[in-house]
This record gives structure tokens, C-alpha cells and sequence, in this order.
């Protein structure tokens, strides 16, 4: 495999297993809110699943990772990256949150105020893992 | 007087390397706490370190601060 550090291989995995776990989590919560289905616990068997699917990929890829190369703890760069890539996405959320909030007056049925919110966190993880991968590639 | 502004931070660190036998990026990484990956970066000039690795990165190349890393100031 490349020369890329434990972390860097942690974010791939975390990225991979997020888009795998979450992102079929949606398109089929989409299918189903598309099928007019507003009861949020029409949803929570999918939602479990794509959790433990989730759990199961980032267990597997770390443990890969782990015996292809020492696992090593973060250093200063690391950090610095995440704490940059967070402060960079964090707005994601914030976008989402206010989306939620309107659709609360606007009265939203929950089904899709759930999901925006999800979608929200969702996104702002993706972005902030894309983002540590390209400051860790390219540099600060 | 003039205020002189630092316009980027060059570093000697492959030349040190080098020097010091030939150490790898990989045993300096090692001798600083950081990860290859780290070092490289520096090199390079992806990153600006902090002052505490700076100083660990001279002290293990056994130089002075300022024969690692070289301040370019403007000329105003």
C-alpha cells in the first residue's frame, strides 16, 4: 500500500465506511420518504442496520490498518489538520440545524426534519474527512 | 526603525539529514515524536511547525535552531 501514515489510512476508512453505512442509509431513506412514509420508526430498522454496517467496516478497516502498519498516535500536523478541517465543515451543520428549526415553524413532518438533520451531520462529516484528506495530501 | 516581516520560513533539514550521516526522514520522525509523513511535509514546506518540534528537529539533527530553519524577511 501507499506510504501514508496510520491516520491518513484512519480517515480513508472513516470516510469509506460513512459514505457505505450513511450513504446507503439515504438512498433507501430516501426511496421511502419519496413513498410518502412519515412515520420515524418505519425507519429505525434501516437506520440500525447501516450503523452496524457501519461499526463493522470501521472495525475491519482499522484492524487491516493496523496489521499492514504500527498504529502510531496523532501528531501535531494531525491535529492541526483536524481541528482546520472541522472549522471548515462545521457550517454544514449549522446550515442544517437552521433548516431543521424552519421546518419546525413551517410545521415539517418529523420524518423530514430527522433527516435533515442527519443529513446535515452527514455531510458535514464527509466534508470534514474529504478535507483532512487533502490537507494531509497537499499540505496545510 | 522599520518593522520587518518574516515572508516565509525556509529549512535546511535534507541538508542536515544528509549530513548527519544520511539519517532517514523516517529516524528523525522517530527521534521527534512525529510521524514520517510530518517531516516530509516540513521539508517540503507543506507545514510550519511549531516551535517546540522545530526545536526537537535541531536538537536531533544536532544544530542550532537557526542552521535548520532560515527566516525570509521582506525587504522593506
Amino acid at each position: 500500500m501507499l506510504d501514508v501514515s496510520f491516520e491518513e489510512k484512519s480517515v480513508w476508512i472513516q470516510l469509506l465506511a460513512l459514505v457505505g453505512g450513511l450513504g446507503t442509509y439515504f438512498v433507501f431513506a430516501g426511496m421511502m420518504l419519496a413513498r410518502g412514509e412519515l412515520a420515524l420508526p418505519a425507519y429505525a430498522p434501516l437506520f440500525t442496520a447501516a450503523l452496524i454496517f457501519m461499526v463493522l467496516l470501521l472495525a475491519f478497516g482499522h484492524a487491516v490498518a493496523a496489521l499492514t502498519r504500527k498504529p502510531e498516535p496523532a501528531d501535531e500536523r494531525d491535529r492541526l489538520i483536524g481541528w482546520k478541517s472541522e472549522a471548515r465543515s462545521s457550517w454544514l451543520l449549522s446550515t442544517g440545524v437552521i433548516a431543521g428549526l424552519t421546518g419546525l415553524l413551517l410545521s415539517v413532518p418529523a420524518a423530514w426534519i430527522a433527516h435533515i438533520l442527519l443529513g446535515s451531520m452527514f455531510l458535514c462529516e464527509v466534508l470534514a474527512l474529504s478535507l483532512r484528506l487533502k490537507y494531509c495530501r497537499r499540505g496545510l | 526603525m522599520k518593522r520587518r516581516t518574516i515572508v516565509k520560513i525556509d529549512n535546511r533539514i535534507r541538508q542536515c539529514r544528509e549530513d548527519a550521516g544520511g539519517l532517514s526522514q523516517h529516524d528523525l520522525a522517530d527521534a521527534v515524536g512525529v510521524s514520517r509523513q510530518t517531516i516530509n511535509a516540513i521539508e517540503t514546506g507543506k507545514y510550519a511547525p511549531s516551535l517546540e518540534t522545530a526545536l526537537l528537529i535541531a536538537h536531533a539533527l544536532k544544530r542550532p535552531l537557526d542552521q535548520v530553519f532560515v527566516c525570509v524577511f521582506n525587504k522593506g
